[in-house]
Parts: structure tokens; C-alpha cells; sequence
């Protein structure tokens, strides 16, 4: 017993003995060290903002910001950097971007991201120099739009929480509370509730129709000058906001087409030699078709291990000519990130106005292959079931 | 003790004894840390502060700590120690601090210092202790040294970060030496090498006997006396 309690009393004076020295070297130590890596933080600021100087991390909880920013800081010269995450083709990428006191962007970089074609490591150069009135006019990077929009989408942010952080007012809403608001604005019968509406009619410069949930009436979008414009109809197809008169005329013509159509189900199993992609067909009153399909993306075709075994569901409404006057994609499991971009409108829309010659001109996406060829043989099955229906095979 | 001894304890280390390339002890700091002639010195001089100073306190409280205790005790030690030479270097030596990484704060498993605990400094004074830990340390960054300079001259044509250009204009180096299997390499190349001066007699000696035992220097065979008595 006496044995233990010896051992117990040695290895604890021992340990406070270390402890105490631990202590008194902490105490030396921990102020150095602090000090470092402030400079070590202070150095990595500096490559958005080489002449930055001494920087100030900013409390963030003072200021109503964009969902973006993680972090920000001011610089002695009277800039700021600011670092933000966003999302691009993949979630998490992290971005930092220096604005100088006059709202003009000294750098950006990418600090980390899980892209897929690495575009992100340098498109942080071409928007230097942007200020909030000129970040538009940066170009995107064109079959990477996904990673650079939304890189420069958070260079905007950037520009708009110096603006906020320099005692200025900046929009900082996202697209869907911009979207949100124009639809309440445009139709305030409407309750703030709107679902998107297929477009299966050939409709003269409408790019989307809104319906009101509780049946107030819809809201089409179209282009004035290059600025899309939201124009509340009624459920009767009046324009009921306030526009110019030619727009008014269009808008309710489009509307009376609208209105007007009603969409028969085609029985398929008349055709022997239809595509088994096709699920359903639908003819217009107008003559048009709305054809559901599904398409073998890399769900299917896929690495067995990786892919999710699931088809790619399209709604494609052609012309009985086949043209297509619109796409939208119904559902999909593609790879989160890569191949989800199917999802996406500005990746659907690409094939409006496509036909039979012409819808293989919508190239496929670069390690993107699997899906975006799989979506466009699935397009070109809608365009041979029009043709099928239609007589012509 | 006579002179002559103490310089015996110090110079031990150096190639008799030599932790590295002779004990084989301390195997996984000297592959990592080796692919720079930099990185090497500073772990070599860290572990080196470490041994000394452990070896001094070990050695001071030999006759305080328990038997029982012992390893316990000298691991508290020998922890306090890297994390004081850990802080250090944080402040003082940030760049080492980030080139060594985690490896710094592995030098408390590092089996010569522990070994050299166990084996000499629980056992003889303070003086003696400081030599040892000297000499080891000593001979641990040389055989660091020597492996950092083969791997990083002939890996990545460069000396403690300055580039040789003849070796890189002429495409001269091997990349893989500054990678881990060139680590293995170089280090098994050296121990023959060591072999082949020392014609085999510090190893061969040792390999299979009751001397091989690492512990054989402070023991002096009483293990094998112990196990003939049973």
C-alpha cells in the first residue's frame, strides 16, 4: 500500500512539476505565436489586396450581408476583403476577394472548391478591376457557366458587402427572393404563391409563365429592351400590371393561347414502332405535342458503383413539325454536382427552337459525356415519336 | 569515471551506437522528415534538445521515481519537454514549425529518447546523462543529415532550398528519392554502407547475441544471467 501511495505521489508531483513548466513557457510563448499567425492571415489577405496593409476582421453580426460571406476584413487602406461560399457545379467553394476603397475589385482567388474542370483556379483574374456597375459585363467561362457564374455571382456579393460595410445600401437579395418579389409585384392577387407553368404552345417572346396558386391568374415574362419585364394576367388572360401598350396586346395574346388549350393523351401502344423511352404523349388542341420520356444518363450507363440506376425523366413539347418549343427536365439522379447540371434551366432550354437537323448541334459537356449525351439521344427520341405520330415514320 | 569514458559516452552516439543507422531506432521521423536538408536539421536539433534535457531531469529524479512508475514518469517527462520545444519553435521558428507538422509532437514516441530513458539515463548521473543525450543527439541529426542531403541533392536538386543547377538543367535528379519508397532506399543504402566501413562489426556483433539487446550497454548481460538462474 505504502508502495502505491509513493508511486502515486511521485507521478503526480511529476506531472504537476511538467505542468507548471508548460505553463511559464505558454506564457512566454503564446503571445508570439498569436502574433504569427496573425501575420500568417495577415499575408494570405494580402494576395486579394497586396496593398492592403494591417487587417481588421469584421463582426459580422452587425450587418445584414449576403448568405455568402464567412468572413471579411478591413484594410488599413480603407478596402476590404471579403471571403465568401458559394456554390458552383459542386457545393463548398470558398472564394476571397479583395475591393478597394473606391468599390473596384483588387483580386479574387479560389481557395478551394470541388469543381470539376478547374476553371475556378484563374477566373478570380478577369474579374479585377470590376466595380458593382461593370461585374456584368464579366464574361463567364462558356461550358464552365455553372462554376464561373457563380464565382462571379459571389464577386458581386464581395462588391456589395464592401458597399454595406462602407455605411452604403446594396441589394443583396438572392434570384429566388429577386424572383419572389417580382411575381408578387407583377400579381399581388396572387398571395405570394406562384408555381411555373409548362409552356406547350409556340408563344411570342414569353420566356415563362407563373401560376397563381389560388387560382388569381398567371404571370408571363418577357423581354423589353433586353430587361425581363413580369406582367400579371388575370384568370380571365386581362393584363392586369401596367405596361405599354404593344406588350399588353402581346401578353394577352399569349394569354389567349394559354387559356385556350387543352391537351388530349395520345394511346402509344397504336404505334408498334414508337421508342420505349417515350412514357406519354400528349397533343395539344393547337396540334402541338407534350411527349414525358426517360433517357439513360450515367444513372444508367454509369460507373455501376457511382451512378444511381436512375433514368433521366424529360418533358419535351415539339411542333408537329418537331420542332421543340420547350424542354424542362423532370426529374434526375445524376451525379450530385456533374451531371445534375441537366437540372438546370439554362442547360434544358438549349434545345428550344432545335429539330430534327438541328438538335445534335447542342454539344456535350466535357466530363460531363455520360449524362449530356444520354439527355440529347432522349430529345432526339421525342423529335422520332413526333414524326412516328405524325405519319411520317 | 575518466575522462576517456565521458568522451566514450559522447562520441558513442556518433557511430558506435549511432540511434539511426546501428540501433535502428527512431525509423519513422528520419523517413519523413529527411526529404529536406532543412526539415532534417530542425527535427534533428529539436529531438536533440528533447534528449538532453530529459535525460538531465531522468536522471535527477532516478532515485525519487518508483520502479513501478518509471515509463509512466518518463513518458510525462519527455512529453513536457517536446511540448515546451513544440511552443518554441511555434514562435520563434514558425517556418520549421509548419515544415515538421505533426511529426514534432510525435517526437514524444520517439523510441531513442524513451530508450535512452530506460536504458542510461535512469541509471547513471547527471553528467554522464547530459553526454549521452548529447552524443545521441548528435548522432541522430548527423545520420539525418546525411540521409536529407542524398535524398534532397539527388531527389530534387536542391540544397537546403537552394537549387543546383547543373543537377536540374541536366535532368539529374531521381524524384523518386524525395517520396517514401526513395526514403526506405536510401536509408537501407546507408546502413549497408555503414556495414561495409565498419566491416560488419558493429551490427554483426550484436545481431544475435544478449549485445544486440538495445539495453545491452547498461545491463551487461544480466538478462541472460537472470534467464539461466530460472
Amino acid at each position: 500500500m505504502k508502495k502505491h501511495i509513493k508511486s502515486i505521489i511521485s507521478l503526480t508531483i511529476i506531472c504537476a512539476v511538467m505542468a507548471v513548466a508548460l505553463a511559464l513557457t505558454n506564457s512566454v510563448t503564446a503571445p508570439l505565436i498569436e502574433k504569427n499567425q496573425a501575420a500568417a492571415a495577415n499575408e494570405a489577405l494580402l494576395v486579394v489586396m497586396p496593398d492592403g496593409g494591417d487587417f481588421t476582421a469584421v463582426d459580422l453580426t452587425k450587418y445584414t450581408l449576403p448568405e455568402t460571406v464567412t468572413e471579411a476584413f478591413t484594410a488599413s487602406n480603407g478596402g476590404c476583403v471579403i471571403k465568401l461560399t458559394t456554390k458552383g457545379y459542386g457545393p463548398n467553394m470558398v472564394v476571397m476577394c479583395g475591393v478597394d476603397a473606391n468599390g473596384v475589385v483588387t483580386g479574387a482567388v479560389c481557395l478551394s472548391s470541388n469543381e470539376t474542370l478547374g476553371v475556378e483556379k484563374t477566373y478570380g483574374d478577369t474579374a479585377k478591376g470590376a466595380a458593382i456597375d461593370t461585374i456584368d459585363d464579366v464574361a463567364t467561362v462558356s461550358g464552365a457557366t455553372m462554376t464561373t457564374g457563380a464565382y462571379k455571382n459571389a464577386i458581386k456579393d464581395a462588391l456589395n458587402t464592401a458597399i454595406i460595410l462602407g455605411g452604403g445600401t446594396a441589394d443583396i437579395r438572392t434570384e429566388e427572393e429577386i424572383l419572389a418579389d417580382n411575381l408578387n409585384a407583377a400579381l399581388e392577387a396572387g398571395e405570394g404563391k406562384f408555381t411555373e407553368i409548362f409552356i406547350s404552345e409556340k408563344l411570342e417572346n414569353v420566356s415563362a409563365i407563373y401560376e397563381a396558386e389560388n387560382g388569381a391568374g398567371f404571370v408571363y415574362v418577357t423581354t423589353v429592351s433586353e430587361e425581363e419585364i413580369f406582367v400579371g394576367v388575370d384568370a380571365d388572360g386581362v393584363v392586369v400590371s401596367e405596361v405599354a401598350d404593344d406588350v399588353k396586346a402581346n401578353i394577352e395574346a399569349n394569354a389567349k393561347i394559354m387559356l385556350g388549350v387543352t391537351l388530349k393523351e395520345v394511346d402509344l401502344s397504336k404505334y408498334a414502332n414508337m421508342p420505349k423511352q417515350i412514357d406519354k404523349a400528349y397533343k395539344t388542341s393547337n396540334g402541338n405535342y407534350v411527349i414525358e420520356l426517360h433517357t439513360a444518363g450515367y444513372g444508367i450507363n454509369g460507373d455501376k458503383y457511382s451512378s444511381s440506376g436512375e433514368y433521366i425523366y424529360i418533358k419535351v413539347a415539339l411542333t408537329d413539325k418537331g420542332e421543340i418549343i420547350n424542354c424542362q427536365t423532370v426529374k434526375q439522379s445524376e451525379t450530385d454536382g456533374v451531371g445534375s447540371i441537366c437540372a438546370d434551366k439554362e442547360f434544358s432550354t438549349q434545345y428550344i427552337g432545335k429539330d430534327e437537323n438541328t438538335y445534335m448541334d447542342v454539344d456535350t459537356v466535357t466530363g460531363v459525356t455520360l449524362t449530356t449525351k444520354g439527355y440529347r439521344n432522349g430529345i432526339g427520341k421525342a423529335i422520332e415519336a413526333v414524326k412516328i405520330m405524325e405519319g411520317g415514320a | 569515471m575518466s575522462k576517456q569514458n565521458n568522451m566514450s559516452i559522447l562520441i558513442k552516439g556518433l557511430l558506435r551506437e549511432n540511434p539511426v543507422f546501428v540501433l535502428i531506432l527512431g525509423t519513422c521521423p528520419t523517413l519523413a522528415t529527411t526529404t529536406t536538408v532543412d526539415g532534417a536539421l530542425g527535427m534533428g536539433l529539436a529531438t536533440m534538445a528533447v534528449l538532453i534535457c530529459s535525460n538531465i531531469v531522468i536522471s535527477l529524479l532516478r532515485k525519487f521515481i518508483p520502479d513501478t512508475v518509471r515509463i509512466p514518469c518518463y513518458i510525462v517527462v519527455i512529453a513536457g519537454f517536446v511540448t515546451v520545444v513544440q511552443m518554441l519553435i511555434q514562435a520563434f521558428i514558425p517556418d520549421l514549425y509548419e515544415t515538421l507538422g505533426v511529426y514534432l509532437a510525435l517526437i514524444t514516441v520517439n523510441c531513442i529518447i524513451l530508450g535512452r530513458a530506460e536504458m542510461f539515463a535512469g541509471k547513471n548521473s547527471v553528467g554522464k546523462s547530459a553526454l549521452d543525450g548529447i552524443g545521441m543527439g548528435l548522432g541522430f541529426t548527423l545520420a539525418l543529415f546525411a540521409m536529407s542531403t542524398i535524398r534532397e541533392v539527388l531527389g530534387a536538386g536542391t540544397f537546403m532550398g537552394n537549387e543546383i543547377p547543373f543537377l536540374v538543367e541536366n535532368g539529374l535528379t531521381i524524384s523518386l528519392l524525395v517520396k517514401a519508397p526513395g526514403g526506405l532506399m536510401v536509408y537501407g543504402l546507408l546502413i549497408a554502407l555503414v556495414n561495409k566501413i565498419t566491416k560488419g562489426k558493429l551490427i554483426k556483433k550484436k545481431e544475435f547475441s544478449c549485445e544486440g539487446c538495445p539495453s545491452a550497454s547498461s545491463c551487461h548481460g544480466g538478462c541472460s544471467a537472470e534467464k539461466e538462474d530460472k
